[in-house]
């Protein structure tokens, strides 16, 4: 224990003197956090992913106007902001060239008594005997709910604020046509029964129609997000990128640890290391485990800048669920996994050069079939199976499941079994590999 | 196998080092790096390894700590079989490599307390030794300096005292004066006599004959992997009295064409 101490503590001693190294395991990821989680807030935005700012201009002013803005205020989906009704077609998108807003509505002057004229037009002109032509004339005049939005805002999205602002006109109008028609309906009733022969009925005997039920759904649409325990939200940008980039500093430290094996094998030192009496090893392990604690310490930094530092960016706090102890083990494997192949990196290069330059190409490579820049969903399907192999996505996979769907430690025991594999397997070879070029170069 | 056919030495203890009939080729070499060398090295005696670049020098001190592994013969080190108890006869010697075998980024203290913590010393033994080895190669004021600021002199200086800070009765060291200052090689040859005449026992490889003339009790030569004279220095130049030097008779045993 006192040996594997020592070497532990000689390891960290090292690595804390050797700034290059600090700064790729720490500066960067923190830096990509702040950066990647700022850059894909506004990503989201535009995609629909996170609340986005609605200027609404009522120049009606009227029972449609409010109708409408009451609807939309409703939906979590959007921020409303309204305007003064005095605000015209130009400022409103001018104010969309500025990007202060993706979306603007414009309800026309006078839009309630023109619906309720042309409501009435149509349910008197259902109960006329003739005409057909009057319909088309008014389509053609209807009155225009106006939609401007930012270039930059996705087609999917885009659509799916119209047709929501599509539903709420659409209920609007079932609405005041439900009302029409009950209305009609009573008022040509009672034109009948007075026509009948007999004592003229008092006014107002058939019974008023309740004009709510135009209102009133047949079938509702429930979507739901798939995940366990109830737990409904959507990944902020901070709960993707967090764990995202904290994995991918985490992998970096086969940079750090690939060239310390490299530099003890040209600097002497290994032959030193290997005629001493002691085990090779507690001499691999002490290393393992020195790299393994930078990285939880590399881990912990990240994580509470998602939780103080971030937030004053104006992103989200990082929620991260509530298995802390499954979380410990999926980024204690994650750095397992990494420590392993800086082994089999600083066995298989000869020099740092080498293993600093194919270590990072290697781990952004990784990073990307892992999904760290590019979620895997978006990936065509074969770089989706090729994903699979991806030590990072296994990391990612598990603490978004552990972060975002409540996951737990038996939900992500395949990821952490495929990465403690990985360890071994890259750590075996790595070994071979390096007894091998021992026993040929010395 | 127990080295009961060598003679053992005069106080009737095992030779701190006893290798017989080493034999090693390296994959693709045209002629073996070590081919039948048997060396001894008993207390208190120095046995240079003398030899050309590329003669088997450093192939024969790897095979001796372990490094490599022979593809014959064995190795005793104080009677114990390197390759069957590999711990215990390793905690028997040290080892100066040619390279400078210490952590730049480290102090001359810190590397001698994680190599001292490596070799089961500690607490208070272990600073004392520290503060010894220091002593001894006149480090002690540049203790907590790091390596990497050190000269070459120094480092040489700082590489002998991580290889002699357990007090291992038996030293190898592969040209611990190559490339340093006079000052630097005429202290460290200074102390190799002081920790020889207090009985450590070293196996030497040189360059430099008039170094080997000077210190070592026996000297070997060798060429091509075999062992091709070995003896007392004077010993050899009153055999072949045409030589006037060790040197002469280093280039008249192995020729005057370059070895690159």
């Amino acid at each position: 224990m006192v040996k594997l101490g020592a070497t532990i503590a000689k390891e960290l001693l090292l690595l804390f003197r050797d700034r290059a190294g600090l700064l790729v395991l720490f500066l960067m990821p923190a830096a990509l956090v702040v950066v990647m989680a700022l850059v894909q807030e506004n990503v989201l935005k535009t995609t629909g992913e996170a609340g986005i700012r609605v200027l609404f201009i009522d120049k009606d002013g009227e029972a449609v106007g409010r109708a409408i803005h009451a609807q939309l205020d409703r939906s979590d989906a959007v921020q409303l902001v309204s305007a003064s009704g005095a605000m015209d077609d130009e400022s409103a998108q001018n104010s969309l060239a500025d990007g202060e807003y993706q979306f603007s509505i414009v309800v026309p002057q006078g839009l309630t008594a023109s619906l309720k004229e042309r409501v009435s037009g149509q349910i008197a002109h259902a109960f006329a005997q003739d005409g057909g032509g009057r319909a088309e004339n008014d389509a053609a005049s209807s009155p225009r709910l106006t939609v401007y939005f930012d270039p930059l805002v996705q087609g999917a999205f885009r659509a799916a604020v119209v047709n929501a602002l599509r539903e709420i006109v659409l209920a609007l109008e079932m609405e005041m046509k439900a009302r029409a028609f009950s209305e009609a309906v009573s008022r040509q009733a009672d034109r009948l029964l007075g026509q009948m022969p007999g004592p003229e009925p008092p006014a107002g005997a058939f019974p008023r129609i309740d004009p709510s039920w135009g209102r009133q759904r047949l079938l509702e649409v429930q979507a739901r997000q798939a995940s366990r325990g109830g737990f409904e939200r959507l990944p902020s940008s901070v709960q993707q990128n967090v764990p995202a980039w904290a994995l991918f500093g985490i992998f970096f430290i086969v940079v750090p640890m690939g060239g310390s094996l490299i530099r003890e094998r040209q600097e002497g030192t290994l032959k030193r290391l290997m005629s001493l009496p002691i085990s090779h090893a507690v001499l691999l392990l002490g290393k393992v485990l020195a790299y393994v604690l930078v990285c939880l310490c590399q881990f912990g930094i990240i994580v509470l800048m998602g939780i103080y530092v971030l937030p004053l960016l104006g992103t989200p706090v990082l929620e991260m669920g509530s298995a802390y102890g499954a979380i410990l083990l999926v980024v204690a494997s994650a750095a397992l996994a990494a420590t392993g192949y800086g082994i089999l990196l600083g066995a298989v290069a000869r020099t740092y050069e080498q293993a600093s330059m194919f270590g990072a190409v290697s781990v952004v490579i990784a990073a990307a079939l892992g999904g760290i820049m590019i979620p895997v969903y978006a990936m065509p399907e074969v770089m989706r199976e090729i994903s699979r192999f991806s030590p990072l996505a296994w990391g990612l996979n598990a603490l978004t499941d552990l972060f975002v769907r409540e996951g737990n430690l038996g939900s992500v025991l395949p990821e952490i079994s495929y990465l403690l594999l990985f360890f071994a397997a890259a750590t075996a070879v790595g070994w071979w590999r390096f007894v091998h070029r021992e026993q040929r170069d010395l | 196998m127990a080295p009961s056919s060598y003679p053992e030495s005069r106080d009737h203890q095992p030779p701190l080092l006893e290798a017989r009939g080493l034999r090693k080729r390296y994959r693709k070499a045209t002629f073996p790096a070590l081919d039948n060398v048997d060396l001894t090295v008993h207390r208190g005696e120095i046995l240079g390894l003398l030899g050309p670049n590329g003669a088997g020098k450093t192939t024969a001190i790897s095979v001796m700590t372990s490094l490599l592994r022979p593809d014959e013969g064995t190795v005793f080190i104080g009677g114990l079989d390197l390759f069957k108890q590999p711990r215990r006869a390793k905690a028997a010697f040290g080892l100066v490599p040619q390279d400078i075998a210490l952590y730049p980024r480290l102090t001359a203290r810190e590397n001698l307390h994680y190599f001292g913590r490596l070799c089961g010393l500690g607490g208070g033994s272990l600073q004392k030794r520290i503060e010894k080895c220091l002593q001894l190669t006149g480090l002690e004021n540049r203790a907590d300096q790091r390596i990497e600021t050190f000269s070459g002199g120094m480092k040489r200086r700082a590489n002998l005292a991580a290889g002699i800070l357990h007090e291992p009765p038996l030293l190898f060291l592969d040209e611990p004066t190559v490339g340093i200052d006079a000052q630097s090689r005429n202290m460290i040859l200074e102390k190799l006599a002081l920790l020889r005449d207090q009985g450590m026992g070293m196996l030497y490889t040189t360059h430099y004959m008039e170094e080997a003339e000077v210190l070592c009790s026996q000297v070997a030569i060798i060429d091509e992997g075999r062992i091709v004279d070995r003896g007392l220095p004077r010993q050899l130049l009153e055999q072949n009295a045409e030589c006037r030097n060790l040197g002469e008779l280093f280039l008249r045993l192995t020729g005057k064409q370059l070895r690159d």
